[in-house]
């Protein structure tokens, strides 16, 4: 498994749509992807459990991947929350 | 029957009832799985292609912004946990609806719990979500509103904007409702669409079917139900009439605003948007009465930055050219959800923090919108209006704040209207009683009305069982709208009205005998408004005044004004 922590610095934290940004960039890999927040664990590719956690800008989550292609998944979920995942 | 006027004019044809469906189900185990698996399938796949078509639908005819709602239903169904747990539960023996409905219910009690007002919304949405897939589930039809045949009346508890939204004009002649009043969204949204509208008719979607005929007397209120053929020929001829007023009234484009004895007054529009100036330009309005500021305060996760408030107003003031644009400054309290203000949810939202009292309690939000509307004044003629004022101290401190704002630009050597006038909106008891001491400190007034209305009877004008009280024609509010005309005419300061009553046929006499200077109306009403004005004199007003303000009742003053009508 590979892991890394980061802030979610776009306004409206993880809303609607950018949950459905992300969730779309890391369901095509065939990796779990998860997301650490207040000690809990979501299933990354799951807008309704990503919003579920109601993560707030500014808020330090981990994204956690594990799988045959995870380098990769990691890569592409941390790119996506510092491209402001849309807003 | 009767029912609120809320959109003129007469339409004459077939109703179709919107009912709401009973979705109830026997939640029976199943004994094939994998059957109850295909059926569930195609129910998933049925949902997503009615919603991706309507999607597409608002975008093309309202905006994207309005399709991303039936997008987001879309990502939520897509969501893996959501149709994976439908799946489990049928996979254990449930059937499909009760597999919808406990997944579902689940994220909304989950949704519905969250301290954030915008995740709170999610919880709306999927009920939404669960009503569509249980409708599919049971067979349920629902109207397609936007397949009615031509000539039909929609009869409906309430419209929503999702059913307003597939409305095509052509099809529909007339709507009516048991909820909502002249102000409310489903009457503003057909005011908009020209349909003539009646409102607030008590359990009308119980006393009427599919197919039956309907009249429906947007002007003055009246429905029938399968009227003998007397009744339709009456009308018939009164919609001719209409139709004939209307073509009447395009002969009033390009002219200026005057009485039938020579008095030239301003006819103005309200707005809410920048794009809607382009409106007020194409219906003729001679300036902008009311711009609304909130729409850039609601639309957007975070507060709007001075640049962007600046540019909105410019758009509006560019497209106005040298006509005046009075911004009203932001009108918003605990009634209005925005996520990023903390407006903390009131006992009593419209006698609370709100408004010009809000702005003064955060004078940092104030005073960015008031540095933008003061940059826009640089391109064209900018009045600021300050909303809800109850007594002097708040106008004092919003000009302090204006001179505190210029101040500030002309040592960024920003550009301003030096001059700006800061008028008031009398829309409360407290104003108009004090209209002589506010008239000493507002370079103009400008009576709002909607809340004039409401605050005076002490109503609010949504709640069905009380909307009867709510009209602009009580005595109370006469003598209140004419004592803050007075007030303005005799101080010399300009005074108009925003509300809409500026453009109602009955109130427009008294308005020219009182001595209004400035009309201010929906758009769609500046030809009506223009082809009345100009067919009273001065004298005529006042004499049809004088006996009107002697009147106890408000069904004598409205009747004596119908009488008089021109």
């Amino acid at each position: 498994m590979v892991s890394k922590k980061i802030t979610v610095t776009n306004a409206q934290g993880l809303h609607m749509r950018p949950a459905t940004v992300f969730s779309q960039a890391v369901t095509k890999f065939q990796s779990d992807v998860k997301v650490v927040f207040n000690g809990t664990a979501y299933d990354a590719k799951s807008v309704m459990m990503l919003m579920a956690a109601c993560i707030k800008s500014g808020s330090e989550i981990e994204v956690q991947c594990s799988g045959s292609d995870e380098k990769e998944a990691l890569d592409c979920a941390i790119k996506t929350i510092e491209s402001g995942l849309g807003d | 029957m009767k029912g609120i006027a809320a959109s003129r004019g007469i339409g004459i044809g077939s109703i179709c009832l919107i009912v709401e469906h009973d979705l109830s189900f026997d939640g029976k185990k199943i004994e094939n799985v994998d059957a109850e698996k295909v059926r569930f399938s195609a129910a998933i796949e049925k949902f997503k292609a009615e919603t991706a078509e309507m999607a597409e639908n608002i975008r093309k005819n309202i905006g994207p912004k309005e399709a991303e709602i039936m997008e987001g239903h879309l990502a939520m169904i897509a969501d893996p946990t959501m149709s994976g747990e439908m799946t489990k539960m049928i996979e254990a023996g449930q059937c499909a609806e009760a597999a919808v409905t406990a997944v579902c219910d689940m994220f909304i009690g989950m949704f519905s719990k969250m301290e954030d007002d915008l995740m709170r919304q999610r919880a709306s949405d999927i009920s939404d979500i669960k009503i569509s897939l249980l409708k599919i589930l049971l067979g349920v039809e629902d109207v397609d509103i936007s397949k009615v045949a031509p000539g039909t009346v929609l009869v409906a508890h309430d419209l929503t904007p999702s059913m307003t939204s597939q409305i095509v004009k052509g099809n529909v002649v007339g709507i009516i409702t048991e909820v909502g009043g002249k102000t409310s969204h489903s009457a503003i949204l057909a005011r908009a669409l020209e349909i003539p509208a009646v409102l607030s008719v008590p359990d009308i979607t119980k006393q009427v079917k599919d197919k039956d005929t309907a009249i429906v007397d947007g002007t003055e209120g009246d429905i029938y139900i399968n009227p003998d053929g007397d009744v339709i020929a009456q009308y018939v001829r009164k919609r001719e009439d209409y139709v004939r007023a209307q073509a009447e009234l395009k002969k009033f484009v390009g002219k200026k605003t005057v009485t039938a004895d020579g008095k030239e007054v301003e006819l103005f529009c309200n707005i809410g948007t920048p794009t809607d100036a382009k409106k007020a330009i194409e219906c003729d309005g001679e300036g902008i009465g009311l711009f609304r500021s909130e729409f850039l305060f609601m639309d957007k996760p975070h507060l709007p930055s001075e640049e962007e408030q600046f540019m909105a107003y410019k758009e509006a003031v560019d497209i106005m050219g040298d006509k005046t644009v009075i911004i009203r400054t932001l009108d918003i309290g605990g009634d209005k959800e925005i996520p990023y203000m903390d407006l903390e949810k009131e006992e009593n939202p419209f006698l609370g923090f709100r408004a010009v009292r809000y702005c003064l309690g955060n004078p940092e939000i104030y005073k960015t919108q008031l540095r933008g509307i003061l940059r826009a004044s640089a391109f064209g003629k900018v009045k600021i209006m300050i909303p809800l004022v109850t007594c002097v101290d708040e106008v004092r401190a919003v000009k302090a704040l204006v001179e505190e704002c210029k101040a500030e630009l002309k040592s960024e050597g920003k550009k301003f209207d030096e001059n700006i006038e800061v008028g008031c909106m009398v829309e409360t008891a407290a104003a108009s009683l004090i209209a002589d001491m506010l008239a000493k400190e507002a370079d103009f007034f400008s009576i709002g009305t909607n809340d004039l209305t409401g605050y005076t009877m002490s109503v609010d004008r949504g709640n069905a069982k009380v909307a009867n009280l709510y009209s602009a024609f009580q005595p109370a509010v006469l003598r209140s709208i004419k004592n803050i005309i007075s007030a303005a005419n005799e101080a010399g300061i300009p005074v108009g009205m925003c509300g809409e009553a500026a453009a109602d046929p009955l109130m427009i006499p008294l308005l020219i005998s009182f001595g209004l200077d400035e009309y201010s109306v929906n758009p769609v009403l500046v030809l009506t408004a223009r082809c009345i004005i100009s067919k009273w004199t001065k004298e005529e007003a006042d004499a049809l005044a004088d006996k009107v303000l002697s009147l106890a009742t408000e069904a004598e003053v409205v009747a004596a004004l119908k009488d008089a009508a021109k």
